[in-house]
């Protein structure tokens, strides 16, 4: 009974449990290495998947690029100028066609002006994005759906479309393919900022804020109407025109003809289809009378009562500078103009001294490139220094040439009190401008200059026209110059300009025509520029007139009024 | 205790794959929905893109312009000449109002078969 306890030897399997434990750990080792291995496996994948990059670039270009929109282009009452319409492309994925001559027998059936060489070459290959045919019909479109060719794909895209054709065409410009601006406003923009937007993806498939321009359309189909009939009516080989708001410089509207469709991008590199306006210099005769008489007075210098003696031409050296229309009398300041003197001209213009003309000319921004938005821009060129015959010639328009928007400013400047806006192709308001007004001249020589123009409306080389636009009190300058050809002076070759404004009793407008080598109309017809320039603009005012909201005026009393004190 | 634990584990295991996979579907449907219209969207902005262009075309002054020259002679239609504008001041002034009361009289008289004009002829 004793309890015995007996020390049971327990038989303790130490190395089993130590064994069975060093199984586990093993086990769970193993465990853990599958699992690392395995999130290794998905980890990796994960960033492999991470990093591939999605060719989004098609031939070199991001997709955005190609789909990209531009903003519609308005005129100044909101009529679309400029829209993109949305068009699909076809276009290949030369990997996946499996039977490359099935594709083209299949494709050239459904659109036969494409050639097969050119068309199996495209779609043999192992590349991942070809173009077949870009800007298609949605017609076509459906019609190639339906041949059910594997590899074969549409992408819509922006294509520029111009609703009125050639109507605005060197104002708009064009657009290339891949509807890049490549000339006009629409090359203006991308500098300005839709290529940034293109570039940032932003531009796509959205709707951008719409650019209102300044042109008014109606006006600008009624100046291109009448240009392109002065084509025929007077055998012209161009002719061109710019009407500026005087008071805001607005551009209402331009035109140069020939001109392009913009919408056939190719036409505008045909020769002679630059823009006569702001690309084109040209001497612009004796409506550089306005100017040196809007000098001479507003020096003070000069009066508008002070007479000329242009009896005898003006001597220089060799040369003899004589009247074309001569009078040969002692003419008053108004005469001079209205018969358009050279000899009276050079007076005055030597009564201001060459040098204040010089500087004038610099002060009405004669030698300033245009500020215009317009790309397609050139220099004037005016002689740095005015000899006493450079000067002579410079004073009735011979010997520099400005573009015909130089001088369509200054004629806005000086009927509209003498402040000077530069011109704008975008719609500006009265404020806006007020706020660049740069006077040139006084108000009381704008004054002067008004009844001068008038007054040569009236009576002198703008007859013609003011008989077109009766009633709204037109007035403006004549100017025939003998075009320059192979360093000469071509006889029988003129450019025939006129610089208008209306109407004078509160000028709104301003323009100056072109007609480019012009022929009589007929037997009792001239060749001057007042029978062609001017009975252009005549017509054109008495057209848009009262679509600007110009009442016809036929009181002498209006007239009457524009005359200065001093000649009462 | 272990077996119930085990059981309703294997349950929401179970549910939430149902669960998954259906939301997985669903997805999937929404997307095809979604890509479905966007499609539609696209071909109806295009379509617009091109009524707008058409809208805008036919609105052009230099397409409005031969149209009417075309139809000029059968409407008798003619450019304004400046002289028939005129101001308000020289348009006369509007001529007195017509006497209602007696326009009434004779209106009733001859609904009631009384022409004035015989009574006048018989008198």
């Amino acid at each position: 009974m004793a309890m015995i306890t007996e020390p049971t030897p327990t038989i303790t399997l130490e190395g089993a449990r130590i064994s069975r434990g060093n199984l586990t750990k093993a086990r769970i080792r193993w465990v853990i290495l599958a699992l690392i291995i395995m999130f290794g496996i998905v980890g990796g994948r994960l960033i492999q998947l991470g990093s591939v990059v999605a060719d989004s670039t098609i031939e070199g270009q991001t997709r955005d690029v190609i789909t990209a929109t531009r903003p519609a282009i308005l005129d100044r009452n909101g009529l679309e100028m400029a829209v993109d319409i949305r068009v699909p492309s076809l276009y290949a994925e030369p990997r996946r066609i499996i039977d490359v001559d099935e594709a083209v027998e299949k494709l050239s059936e459904v659109m036969p002006e494409i050639n097969r060489d050119w068309l199996r070459k495209r779609l043999t290959g192992d590349k991942g994005f070809v173009w077949v045919k870009r800007e298609l019909t949605p017609a076509l479109q459906e019609r190639i759906l339906r041949l059910g060719i594997p590899g074969l794909d549409f992408l819509t895209e922006s294509k520029r479309f111009y609703p009125a054709g050639p109507e605005a065409a060197h104002v708009l410009g064009a657009v290339n393919i891949d509807n890049q601006g490549i000339a006009g406003i629409e090359r203006h923009m991308d500098t300005e900022d839709v290529a940034l937007l293109q570039s940032i993806g932003l531009a796509r498939g959205q709707e951008l804020t719409p650019v209102e321009l300044s042109i008014d359309l109606r006006v600008q189909h009624a100046m291109r109407e009448q240009l392109v009939d002065s084509l025929t009516r007077y055998q012209a080989v161009a002719a061109a025109g710019v009407m500026l708001d005087i008071r805001t410089g607005e551009v209402i509207a331009m035109a140069s003809l020939p001109d392009f469709d913009p919408n056939d991008p190719a036409t505008a590199l045909l020769e002679g289809r630059m823009n006569r306006i702001t690309a084109g210099k040209f001497e612009l005769g004796s409506t550089m009378k306005t100017v040196t008489l809007a000098g001479a007075l507003d020096s003070g210098k000069v009066k508008i009562t002070d007479t000329f003696d242009a009896r005898f031409g003006v001597r220089f050296g060799r040369f003899t500078i004589d009247d074309f229309h001569g009078k040969h009398r002692i003419l008053t300041l108004p005469e001079v103009y209205k018969y358009s003197s050279n000899i009276g001209t050079i007076h005055i213009m030597q009564a201001l001294g060459k040098d204040d003309f010089r500087a004038f000319l610099t002060r009405i921004g004669f030698d300033a490139p245009l500020a215009l938005e317009l790309p397609e821009k050139t220099r004037s060129n005016v002689p740095a220094k005015f000899s006493e015959i450079v000067a002579a010639t410079a004073s009735f328009g011979h010997g520099l040439s400005i573009t015909p928007m130089h001088m369509a400013s200054a004629m806005a400047a000086f009927v509209n009190d003498g402040n000077y806006v530069q011109p704008t192709m975008y719609k500006r308001s009265l404020e806006e401008a007020r706020a660049m007004y740069v006077p040139i001249i006084k108000p009381e020589t704008s004054h002067y200059m008004r009844y001068l123009m008038r007054l040569n409306a009236l009576e002198g080389s703008g007859s013609r026209m003011n008989k077109m636009a009766d009633g709204y009190r037109t007035g403006g300058k004549t100017g025939t110059a003998e075009k320059v050809v192979e360093g000469r002076y071509a006889v029988g070759k003129n450019l025939n300009v006129f610089a208008s404004a209306f109407p004078m009793d509160n000028p709104r407008y301003a323009m100056v025509i072109l007609v480019d080598e012009p022929k009589r109309e007929n037997e009792q017809s001239g060749t001057t520029a007042g029978w062609n320039a001017g009975e252009v603009t005549g017509r054109i005012v008495a057209q848009v007139a009262p679509m600007l909201g110009i009442a016809p005026d036929f009181s002498e009393m209006t007239d009457a009024a524009l005359l200065p004190v001093e000649l009462r | 205790m272990i077996k119930t634990l085990n059981i309703v584990l294997t349950g929401t295991a179970l549910l939430a794959l149902i669960g998954v996979y259906a939301l997985k579907y669903s997805v999937e449907e929404t997307a095809s929905a979604k890509f479905e219209l966007q499609a539609t969207i696209e071909r109806q902005e295009a379509d617009l893109s091109l009524l707008k262009a058409d809208w805008s075309y036919l609105n052009q002054p230099a397409h409005v312009a031969p149209i009417v020259a075309r139809h000029q002679e059968a409407l008798g239609l003619q450019p304004i000449a400046p002289a028939q504008f005129v101001t308000l001041d020289t348009l006369p002034m509007r001529p007195a109002a017509p006497d209602t009361d007696a326009l009434n009289a004779l209106f009733e008289s001859l609904d009631a078969g009384v022409d004035p004009a015989d009574q006048m002829i018989g008198e």
